[in-house]
C-alpha cells in the first residue's frame, strides 16, 4: 500500500516561518489547519488569497465552543491578513425580536455579540450578509483572483458570475484563511477544474420563474458528478440566477456552474457530453411542493433579497387590495435596505411586510414543527424542512394570487 | 497482534479501546457535552474507528467542543478523512490517522485495544 508522506506539500520560506510560530501561535495554528487539510486532499502547495468571506458565525450553528474558539484567536491579538466579510447571524442587530416564531433570549444575544466582537477585533467588516457578491468591496476584486469563501450560495456566485476562484470552505476554514491570507491550492483554484464537460439541455425553458430554477438546481445537483462545472445555456434574470445557484449549493456539493453568456472562461462546446433535463420533471416537482393549505408565513430573501426582488414584491402587493392574513417576511442586507427607495419601503410597510436585516430564517432559531411556510427559495425549503417546518414553493410573481386565494 | 500502516495527518500517541462507527457526522451524531453517540455508546477516551466520515459544516466545532469538555476520543482512525474532520482534529490536537482500507478497518471490533503511534495502528498487542 502506498502511503503518502504528510510533508509532501511544498511550503515557501515565509510559510515555514509562520508554521514555526514566528508570527504568533494563532497564525501558526491557522496555517497548520490549512496545510493539513490541503495535504489530506493531496494539494501540492498553498495559494495566496485576496478576500475571505466567513460563514459559521451564527451562535445557533456554532454554539458556545465555536464562540470560544473564535475568541481564543481574537485574544491572541492576531489580525486578518486580507479583507474579510461575514455571513448573517441569528437575529437583526437593530431589533433582535423582529423574527416571528423565534425566541431569542438575552443569553443568545450576548453570545452572538461575543462572536461579533471577536471577529471585529480581528478586522472583519461585519456585513452580516450571505450575498457579499453585491457589495462594492467585493465586486471590485479582479476576475481570476483566488479568494476563500464559506457559504455555498456565495461560492457558486463567485465562481460562476464574478469569475473569482474559491472552493467551498466549510466549518472554520474560511476563518483560518482570513487569518493567514492563504488557502490550499486545490479544486476550483486550478483552471482545468473550471472547464465544463457535461451540458444539461432543457427541452423547454420558456417562462420559468425563480422557484422553477430552484427545482432545476435540485435536479442537476442529484445527477451531476465530479468537480468540473455543469454547462447550461439558459437565459435568466438576477433573482432566478441567485435562487438557482443557492439550490445547487444546498442540494449537493457543486461549487460552480458554467452558464453561457454569464460565465467567462474556456469551454469546448463540441466536446461537451449532453444530458437532457425535461420540463415535465420540473413541473411535477413544483406541483408536489406547491401550496396545499394557507401558509402561516410567506418568506422571501434566502439568499438575501436584492433591490430588484424588493421592487417586484412591492409591485405584487400593490396590485391587490387584500392584505395577507398571515406574516410576510423578507430578509436582506443592511446595504440593500439603505439603497431602497422610499416608495418601495412605504408599500412594504403598508402591507405589513417585515423587512429584516443581518439574519435569515435558516440561521436564526426560527419556527417549530408543523409551521406552514411558503417561499420562493428552494434553499430555505431544503433547510427549514429538516426542522419539521412544512415548506411549500411559491414564486414572487404568484404572490398576488396567493394572497387573494388564501 | 495486527498492525496497519496509515498516514498520520495529526501526529501523536494514543492508547485506548476501539469504538467502531460505520459512518459518522459529528454534527448530529455526537453530543458535544457528553461525548455520547446517538446509539448510546461513549467516545470519551476511546479510539474512534470510522469507515466513512460525512462532512457537515460545523463538525469541526463539535470536535473542538468534545475536547474542551474532556469527552473527546483519544484518537481518530479513518479510511479517508475529509476537511471538516481534519480541521477539527488539528484545532483540538487529536491524533488523526487515515489511509487504512475499509477492509482492514473492518477487522477492528468494539473494545479491541488500540495503540496509535504516528501513522502506525496496533490492534490487541
Amino acid at each position: 500500500m502506498v502511503v503518502l508522506g504528510v510533508e509532501d506539500m511544498y511550503l515557501t520560506k515565509e510559510e515555514e516561518r509562520i508554521l514555526g510560530g514566528e508570527e504568533g501561535w494563532a497564525k501558526a495554528k491557522a496555517l497548520e489547519v490549512i496545510v493539513k487539510v490541503g495535504e489530506s486532499l493531496g494539494a501540492e502547495r498553498l495559494v495566496n488569497i485576496e478576500h475571505a468571506h466567513i460563514s459559521g458565525v451564527s451562535y445557533r450553528n456554532i454554539g458556545r465552543h465555536g464562540e470560544e474558539l473564535i475568541k481564543s484567536f481574537a485574544d491572541s491579538g492576531v489580525r486578518f491578513s486580507v479583507k474579510t466579510t461575514v455571513n448573517p447571524i441569528g437575529f437583526d442587530l437593530e431589533d433582535p425580536s423582529s423574527i416571528p416564531y423565534a425566541t431569542i433570549d438575552e443569553g443568545y444575544v450576548r453570545h452572538q455579540y461575543n462572536i461579533l466582537t471577536s471577529l471585529k477585533a480581528m478586522g472583519a467588516d461585519l456585513t452580516l450578509s450571505c450575498t457579499p457578491y453585491y457589495l462594492p468591496q467585493v465586486t471590485s476584486i479582479k476576475e481570476g483572483t483566488s479568494v476563500a469563501w464559506g457559504e455555498s450560495n456565495a461560492v457558486l456566485y463567485a465562481n460562476t458570475v464574478l469569475g473569482l476562484k474559491t472552493n467551498r470552505e466549510g466549518g472554520p476554514m474560511s476563518l483560518m484563511a482570513a487569518i493567514t491570507g492563504k488557502t490550499y491550492y486545490y479544486g476550483l483554484h486550478l483552471e482545468e477544474n473550471r472547464v465544463p464537460r457535461v451540458e444539461y439541455v432543457l427541452d423547454n425553458k420558456s417562462n420559468m420563474d425563480e422557484a422553477d430554477y430552484g427545482v432545476l438546481g435540485e435536479i442537476i445537483a442529484s445527477i451531476h458528478e465530479g468537480i468540473n462545472p455543469p454547462y447550461l445555456d439558459i437565459d435568466l434574470d438576477e433573482i432566478s440566477l441567485r435562487e438557482f445557484l443557492a439550490a445547487l449549493g444546498a442540494a449537493g456539493n457543486i461549487a460552480m456552474v458554467y452558464i453561457n453568456g454569464i460565465t467567462r472562461g474556456r469551454v469546448k462546446k463540441g466536446e461537451l457530453k449532453k444530458e437532457m433535463v425535461y420540463r415535465k420533471e420540473i413541473e411535477s416537482r413544483r406541483e408536489e411542493l406547491g401550496i396545499k393549505e394557507r401558509p402561516d408565513l410567506i418568506y422571501f430573501g434566502c439568499p438575501h433579497a436584492g433591490v430588484d426582488d424588493l421592487r417586484v414584491i412591492a409591485s405584487q402587493l400593490k396590485a391587490t387590495k387584500r392584505k395577507f392574513d398571515g406574516k410576510i417576511v423578507v430578509t436582506t442586507s443592511r446595504d440593500t435596505i439603505a439603497r431602497l427607495g422610499k416608495e418601495t419601503i412605504g408599500i412594504l410597510r403598508s402591507h405589513g411586510v417585515r423587512l429584516i436585516g443581518d439574519t435569515c430564517l435558516v440561521v436564526s432559531p426560527f419556527g417549530y414543527k408543523g409551521l406552514r411556510v411558503a417561499t420562493n427559495s428552494y434553499k430555505s425549503l431544503y433547510y427549514l424542512s429538516k426542522r419539521g417546518i412544512k415548506v411549500s414553493l411559491l414564486s414572487i410573481r404568484e404572490l398576488k394570487d396567493v394572497i387573494e386565494k388564501w | 497482534m495486527v498492525a496497519f500502516k496509515g498516514r498520520a495527518l495529526v501526529k501523536g500517541f494514543a492508547e485506548g479501546e476501539a469504538v467502531v462507527v460505520n459512518e459518522i457526522s459529528f454534527y448530529g451524531d455526537v453530543d458535544p457535552e457528553t461525548g455520547m453517540l446517538f446509539d448510546g455508546r461513549s467516545l470519551r477516551d476511546k479510539i474512534l474507528v470510522s469507515y466513512k466520515p460525512r462532512g457537515s459544516t460545523v463538525g469541526s466545532y463539535i470536535i473542538y467542543a468534545l475536547k474542551m469538555n474532556n469527552v473527546s476520543p483519544k484518537a481518530i482512525i479513518m479510511s479517508s478523512s475529509e476537511p471538516i474532520i481534519v480541521a477539527g482534529c488539528v484545532l483540538s490536537g487529536i491524533p488523526l490517522v487515515d489511509g487504512i482500507s475499509i477492509k482492514d478497518l473492518k477487522t477492528i471490533k468494539d473494545g479491541d485495544l488500540i495503540i496509535v503511534k504516528e501513522g502506525l495502528v496496533l490492534v490487541n498487542e
